[in-house]
């Protein structure tokens, strides 16, 4: 990735916006700032229209649920010759019962918004993550007057993961069933779901009903720690930004 | 007696026995063009004018649908069969489910469904439709597009070859000789 400045865009991140930043960091050259959503318009607005950075393109807006986020029940530190069984049986989140509900341990909050912007005059790349400071009412302003293409991933995230962009012209669903009860992207929702559907014939219509035709699973991939990647990606986190 | 009992046994027939329908065959061999006429029965008439044009629904729904689009194309050519894509659910007799179907298609699939007239056929296509699939566990696909509609024949795989969706159409083909409209 070339550079057609001299200093880094972190350095230049952290020149012009000071303390408003929480947090900046560049892993394998690639650049992300934490922004509250209080600062968010005021930081973007300054990204896209200031030629240092001229972010004239947003390439992507996500939701994260930070939710259970470092701890797994599925954690390993080998590789198994014989398979791992398919954890129909025990708890992990998304089968689990009121009490072993998971919560919320490792991070401060919860939901997290995160945008992706492409500057294609500097052949720049940066992600700008924003957290939500209410778990129960996530709320981020919306990006869809500075970047008109946010309008549907911002559904798209509304729709997955609940949080709330303030100013978006029509938020609404855009991915899942009409009438679709719940946010299917948290992690404490249910891989299975609340309902299947059936055809009635005797109403002549298909019907909703509770799940009975299957039992919960695991829905979050094995993770195996100590491989090559991983490993590498210590060493690297170890070593400053500012030295690279 | 001879060629109504010829006919008959092709038509009905549930086991291969390596032979054509006796109109399709070569000229010398073709009792209609060596006599211009034949007789048989009402239900072989049917059988063999509900097997020889078969046009479906043309119901893609994922990556199935472009093996079946093989299947149409120029190699292997379905209407060599008499089997043409139809875009309109009135003008079909079978309905090809070809893909992953979600619970937000579910009931859009049952309306096209009602709308064709009878008789009708459903072939499921590939994991997805039969059973759910790779989606089996998941809260937003139906787990088998025989909870929506009753299906005649399902093609396993993931997705099945375009070869595996013809030889579907032939099993379908041999089912509707097996039906008897009229005798009982």
């Amino acid at each position: 990735m070339s550079d057609t400045q001299t200093n880094s865009l972190a350095e230049r991140l952290v020149a012009r916006f000071g303390e408003v930043l929480g947090k900046v960091e560049t892993v394998r050259g690639e650049t992300t700032i934490e922004v509250a959503p209080s600062d968010l318009m005021q930081v973007a607005t300054a990204l896209r229209d200031e030629p240092d950075f001229d972010f004239s393109e947003l390439i992507d807006v996500c939701g994260v649920d930070y939710l259970g986020y470092g701890q797994n029940e599925w954690e390993t530190t080998s590789v198994s010759g014989a398979g791992f069984s398919r954890g129909v049986h025990g708890e992990a989140t998304g089968r689990f019962d009121w009490e072993g509900r998971p919560r919320n341990v490792e991070m401060e909050r919860r939901f997290a918004s995160v945008v992706h912007l492409l500057s294609i005059r500097h052949n720049r790349r940066l992600r700008v993550r924003t957290f939500c400071e209410d778990d129960a009412l996530p709320l981020v302003p919306s990006l869809v007057g500075l970047w008109p293409v946010a309008n549907w991933f911002e559904r798209e995230s509304f729709d997955l993961y609940g949080i709330v962009y303030d100013g978006h012209p029509d938020l609404r669903r855009i991915l899942t069933d009409y009438g679709f009860v719940g946010r299917p992207f948290r992690k404490d929702f249910p891989l299975i779901g609340n309902v299947e559907m059936r055809y009635d014939p005797d109403k002549k219509r298909v019907v909703y009903e509770p799940v009975t035709s299957v039992v919960p699973r695991v829905l979050v991939p094995r993770v195996i720690r100590d491989d090559v990647d991983l490993q590498q990606a210590k060493a690297e986190a170890a070593d400053h930004w500012q030295e690279n | 007696m001879g060629l109504i009992s010829s006919i008959d046994r092709v038509m009905h027939n549930p086991q291969p026995l390596d032979r054509v329908d006796d109109i399709l065959r070569p000229a010398g061999d073709n009792p209609i063009v060596q006599r211009g006429w034949a007789t048989t029965s009402v239900d072989a008439l049917m059988n063999w004018a509900r097997t020889g044009s078969m046009w479906p629904m043309t119901f893609g729904l994922a990556c199935c649908a472009v093996e079946m689009m093989h299947a149409g194309a120029a190699r292997l050519d379905l209407d060599r069969y008499g089997v043409i894509f139809r875009p309109s659910p009135r003008q079909s007799d079978v309905m090809i489910v070809a893909g992953t179907l979600v619970n937000k298609m579910a009931p859009a699939l049952r309306k096209v469904y009602d709308q064709m007239p009878d008789p009708k056929w459903v072939i499921s296509m590939g994991s997805c439709a039969n059973g759910g699939g790779y989606y089996h566990y998941s809260y937003s696909v139906v787990r088998g597009c025989d909870r929506i509609v009753p299906v005649d024949i399902y093609v396993p795989g993931c997705p099945p070859t375009a070869e595996a969706l013809i030889h579907g159409i032939l099993q379908l083909q041999k089912k509707i000789r097996r039906t008897h409209t009229i005798a009982r």
